[in-house]
């Protein structure tokens, strides 16, 4: 397979990929700023939102240019959904720890 | 004897100190005769298989066992005639050091631990002296360090645990750079057996800086151990061990690993035609000269026995040295030989000090006023002890003195005999006025801590033996000097293996 | 046989789950059967050479490839039989120790995630492993209760930050290439704007979770928050697996004039590991903190190998890197082990509670002191093969003194740390309650993989040929 470089993208796939960067680069301003784990847990949601839109895009690359695939590449789409369970699953890991934390803080024999 | 025995004795020599020692590791407290006795069967095997070795490699017999461990580097442990030189002097040190401590030790805390260690030490001691190449005598110069640590800390006092810590940042700083050495060496002409004549020769031409950079790094690794001039500092300040451990250390295991280190380094990886085009000998040297007068004039100023022996050590180990850098037969026949008397005599010294700190509760030169009546013997082996130091006759010291002055003379640096008369007269002068307090001063007061270990003798005999056993093999050692059992032929037979070559 | 062993471990975490009672004995099952497994798998691998297998008989390229080089295998042993340990440890301080329920299934899990990556060459398998390894991880140092919950946030959000980093980069390889196989990959390499962005990104991530310096700060806290045997997995074993990854994108992926560019900053990260790892470990004033700054300064040698090793493409570096993480592998588990089992009999966090260890707990000490033996690099130990083979590259290299100068001021820092705490063992005891009876057993298997580390030597031909030749 011969490279494909962004130049060969149409520019709408090029607007597509374009705000898949700015998600991933709103997630990665929140994840280092961001003060409260909430906000952390979010931001990370967001920078994977901006990496599966990414791939979304990249599937449909093929069909843009007229080539000769005829439908979106399942490969990825088969990445999407697995990055999507782990992405679920994680977050909710990290969500129970927070109320964990929440909890602990909150309870009267903790010591500040 | 057969091949099975040629290969397994050194590693049999080894293990007999090792297992009796790993064994006792695991002894309760409370099983004193247990321990005493692994201890002396350990001590009676080694010395048997000693004897063996000796009488094999006498009659021209090579030991050679091997494992394979680094690429081009196996772990080998060879008997020749220099490795059997240290063997001997070890085991039969090892002997009385071992009566001596369980006298010294007797009802304090941790002995199993003591011993254990005690044992290891020495079993590290006769690895690197039955080593084979640069690799495996690297591996049992760290395994020494280690050993010896618990031993030097073993009070577990603050001033203890200070000394410890200097004793390790001092020795592993050696370790690593004599790795970086080996490991320079090693990637030049990888690790061949130790061979007379050394084996640098064939790379010679074209590596001279990086065969130069690996000396320097490895004389610095093993100068630290044998208290070259810079790297001494942890020397006086490991006093503060138990006395059998500043015995062992000053005279077998640890100054003496360095100082034989020296020896191999120079005679049997470098060898003598190398380390003329290198230039070598030279700095080496001026290193030891300055190193004899350097801690004969710190030993004259300490007011404590232990410091003052400590300092003396300094300044005598570097006589080895010395007599190795001259490069020539007669310099090397006493630089070996003083490995022997050195050993025999400072071991006398330092039970000597260790018994009047016991029994009488001396540690400063000025309480030894008239203890020479109180204490006739081990005083007299003191003064033995002091004499051979000096270098009268017919004391072992003069033996390897009056070689060394040979030496000097043979490879035409007579600067070095200003060395050794200065030296002389600054050991005289830090020994007699000691010798003097003994015998000829009244006692100026109640002794500082007397207590009373026996009714028969002056002290515990298990203190007084080892120190007449030394005392009356130094003396042997000078006045049978010319016999075929002597340190001195051995050392004869040595070197004139090592110069045979060419 | 790989199946199995990525079976046996999931199928074992499932019926810990139905069974909770028996938990502790299936894990103890599953390591011991898939040791046996690792065992065979080693021999054949070094006797037939690498093994490939596709799953389910799906074609290439579809199938998710498994395959096992002599280097997967020995580190996939590494893996079972550490697991082994831990887990005999963790039955044998079951009581004393309160650990939760959930050890059993999630270390299964661990040693899952772990064959899975060491077995793995697919960019994206390799990312599911390292989710599944991060999340287990995490999972396991929450089950310290309160005091851990914190420290184990910080890890998950910081650990999931470097996967998401990583899996942007095998996006953007894919979008470049249309593959996701290693070695398909290797094929239509072109150094470029394009694979430099997507590599200097994986590796980001991939240090992130490794712990290279500069993104360790989380290490110490997680790592000294979690109970002694989640510790000893994590330090030993977690770790080196984001570094696997890491290797085989610079080794086999990456084109020279990449290498070569990036190989002067992994060789500055490794000594700067290895120096501020050093004092961080040699001024805190805690046991376990100590030994996890230990982890972050000995991950150092290993960036540093892999920096010269990319920068001089000498074999020697290749097998000094692979020895380091092997040896700390072993000697990182003993000394968690043994400073969890000490800390936890004598009681209290400090390393002043080790005073007079030597004396209260001589076993475990010396566990200790072993460990710290391969940690220094003294022979015959691991570490000292590892280092051995190091200085042997550098020599032989030519004018790299800086190098040997900084190795030799660095390992004279490991050693201050490991003999701070054998001088504290060697200081007098406080005096001990008379029923004071500290456990046998899990101070033996402390000193276990101690010893292991230095049965290393004993092997040291065959591994050095194995790892030199194999470069990943």
């Amino acid at each position: 397979m011969t490279e494909l470089s962004m130049t060969e993208l149409s520019p709408q796939l090029l607007l597509y990929i374009a705000t898949a960067a700015c998600l991933f680069a709103i997630g990665v301003y929140g994840f280092i700023v961001g003060p409260q784990t909430l906000r952390r847990i979010l931001a990370l949601n967001i920078i994977s939102a901006g990496i599966f839109m990414l791939m979304v895009v990249l599937a449909y690359r093929g069909l843009a240019n007229g080539q000769a695939r005829a439908s979106p590449d399942p490969v990825l789409h088969a990445l999407i959904l697995t990055g999507l369970v782990v992405a679920v699953s994680a977050t909710a890991f990290a969500l129970a720890l927070l109320g964990r934390l929440k909890q602990t803080q909150a309870s009267p024999e903790h010591q500040p | 004897m057969s091949p099975f025995w040629q290969q397994y004795l050194p590693l049999a020599i080894i293990l007999s100190s090792l297992l009796p020692g790993l064994i006792i590791f695991t002894l309760k407290e409370t099983q004193v005769k247990l321990r005493i006795s692994l201890n002396l069967l350990g001590v009676s095997i080694k010395l048997v298989l000693v004897l063996l070795m000796w009488q094999a490699v006498k009659a021209g017999q090579q030991f050679y066992f091997s494992l394979p461990f680094l690429p081009g580097a196996d772990l080998v442990l060879q008997g020749d005639a220099l490795s059997l030189l240290f063997v001997v002097l070890s085991s039969v040190l090892w002997l009385a050091t071992t009566i001596y401590a369980i006298g010294y030790l007797e009802h304090s805390p941790l002995r199993s631990r003591f011993f254990g260690y005690f044992s290891l030490c020495v079993s590290a001691t006769v690895g690197l002296a039955l080593a084979g190449n640069l690799v495996t005598f690297l591996l049992f110069y760290e395994l020494l360090t280690l050993a010896t640590f618990p031993l030097v800390v073993h009070r577990g006092t603050a001033e203890s645990l200070a000394a410890g810590r200097k004793y390790l940042a001092y020795t592993l700083s050696g370790g690593v750079i004599l790795m970086l050495g080996v490991a320079l060496l090693h990637s030049l002409v990888q690790s061949p057996l130790f061979t007379p004549g050394g084996y640098v020769a064939a790379v010679l031409s074209g590596n001279e800086g990086l065969l130069m950079l690996a000396f320097a790094l490895m004389i610095t690794g093993l100068g630290v151990k044998a208290a070259l001039l810079p790297l001494h500092g942890w020397l006086p300040q490991a006093m503060v061990a138990p006395a059998p451990v500043s015995a062992l250390l000053h005279a077998v295991a640890v100054v003496k690993a360095g100082a034989f280190g020296i020896i191999r380094l120079v005679y049997d990886v470098f060898g003598v035609e190398s380390m003329y085009a290198l230039q070598l000998a030279q700095p080496l040297m001026l290193l030891a000269a300055a190193t004899i007068l350097y801690g004969s004039w710190r030993a004259l100023a300490q007011q404590d026995i232990k410091r003052r022996l400590a300092y003396s050590t300094i300044s005598q180990v570097s006589y080895i040295t010395l007599g190795v850098a001259m490069l020539g037969p007669l310099a090397a026949v006493g630089g070996l030989v003083h490995l022997v008397h050195q050993g025999v005599m400072k071991i006398t010294l330092f039970f000597c000090a260790g018994n009047f700190a016991e029994t009488l509760g001396i540690h400063k030169i000025r309480e030894l006023n008239g203890v020479g009546r109180r204490m006739p013997i081990t005083a007299m082996a003191f003064t033995l002890g002091a004499l051979g130091m000096i270098g009268v006759p017919p004391t072992a010291g003069f033996i390897s003195k009056w070689y060394l002055g040979l030496g000097a003379a043979e490879v035409e640096q007579p600067w070095l005999i200003l060395v050794f008369a200065l030296s002389g007269l600054m050991n005289a002068a830090y020994f007699l006025p000691v010798i003097y307090r003994m015998w000829f001063l009244p006692q100026s007061g109640p002794w500082p801590a007397e207590q009373r270990l026996s009714n028969r003798f002056e002290t515990h005999w298990m203190l007084l033996f080892p120190v007449i056993f030394t005392a009356i093999l130094l003396v042997l050692m000078g006045v049978f000097a010319g016999t075929e059992l002597s340190p001195l032929s051995w050392a004869q037979l040595i070197v004139e293996r090592e110069f045979r070559h060419d | 046989m790989m199946v199995l062993l990525l079976v046996l471990p999931l199928l074992g975490a499932l019926l810990m789950l139905l069974w909770p009672k028996v938990a502790p004995l299936l894990t103890l099952l599953t390591a011991a059967v898939c040791s046996l497994v690792a065992l065979q798998l080693v021999s054949r691998v070094s006797e037939q050479g690498s093994l490939q297998i596709l799953l389910a008989g799906w074609p290439s390229g579809l199938a998710i490839s498994l395959e096992a080089n002599s280097l997967s295998s020995l580190l996939i042993l590494l893996t079972t039989v550490l697991q082994l340990l831990v887990a005999l440890y963790a039955v044998a301080t079951y009581r004393r120790d309160k650990l939760g329920a959930g050890f059993w299934p999630l270390s299964s899990l661990l040693q899952l995630g772990l064959t899975a990556l060491w077995l793995s060459r697919d960019l994206f398998n390799l990312y599911v492993c390292l989710e599944l390894l991060g999340i287990a991880a995490v999972a396991l140092v929450s089950l310290s209760g309160d005091k851990a919950i914190k420290p184990a946030l910080n890890y998950l959000l910081l650990s999931l930050f470097g996967s998401l980093c990583y899996l942007l980069g095998v996006a953007m390889l894919y979008g470049a290439y249309g593959v996701l196989d290693i070695s398909a990959l290797a094929l239509q390499w072109q150094a470029n704007l394009l694979s430099s962005a997507a590599l200097v990104l994986m590796t980001l991530g991939l240090m992130l979770k490794a712990a290279l310096w500069p993104l360790h700060a989380w290490l110490p806290a997680a790592h000294a928050a979690a109970p002694a045997p989640v510790s000893a997995l994590l330090s030993a074993l977690v770790v080196k697996g984001p570094l696997f990854i890491l290797c085989l994108l610079w080794l086999q992926l990456a084109a020279t004039t990449q290498a070569q560019a990036m190989a002067p900053l992994f060789s500055f990260c490794g000594l700067a590991a290895l120096l501020l790892g050093g004092i961080a470990a040699l001024r805190t004033p805690l046991a376990k903190n100590m030994v996890a700054y230990s982890t972050v300064a000995q991950l150092g040698y290993a960036t540093l190998a892999l920096g010269l090793l990319l920068q001089f493409n000498q074999p020697l570096f290749a097998a000094a890197l692979w020895l380091f993480v092997l040896a700390h592998a072993l000697a990182k588990a003993a000394c968690f082990l043994a400073i969890g089992e000490m800390t936890a009999t004598l009681g209290g966090k400090r390393l002043n509670t080790l005073k007079g260890a030597s004396q209260t707990m001589p076993l475990a000490m010396f566990a200790f002191a072993v460990a710290g033996g391969s940690l220094i690099g003294l022979p015959p130990s691991g570490g000292f093969l590892a280092k051995w083979a190091l200085l042997q590259g550098l020599w032989l290299q030519g004018d790299q003194l800086l190098y040997l100068l900084a190795i030799v001021v660095v390992t004279l820092l490991s050693a201050a740390y490991v003999f701070r705490v054998v001088a504290l063992a060697f200081d007098r005891a406080k005096p001990v309650k008379p029923d004071f009876a500290p456990h046998i057993v899990p101070q033996w298997l402390a000193l276990l993989p101690a010893l292991a580390v230095w049965a290393m030597t004993l092997y040291s031909e065959p591994l050095l040929r194995l790892l030199k030749q194999e470069g990943l």
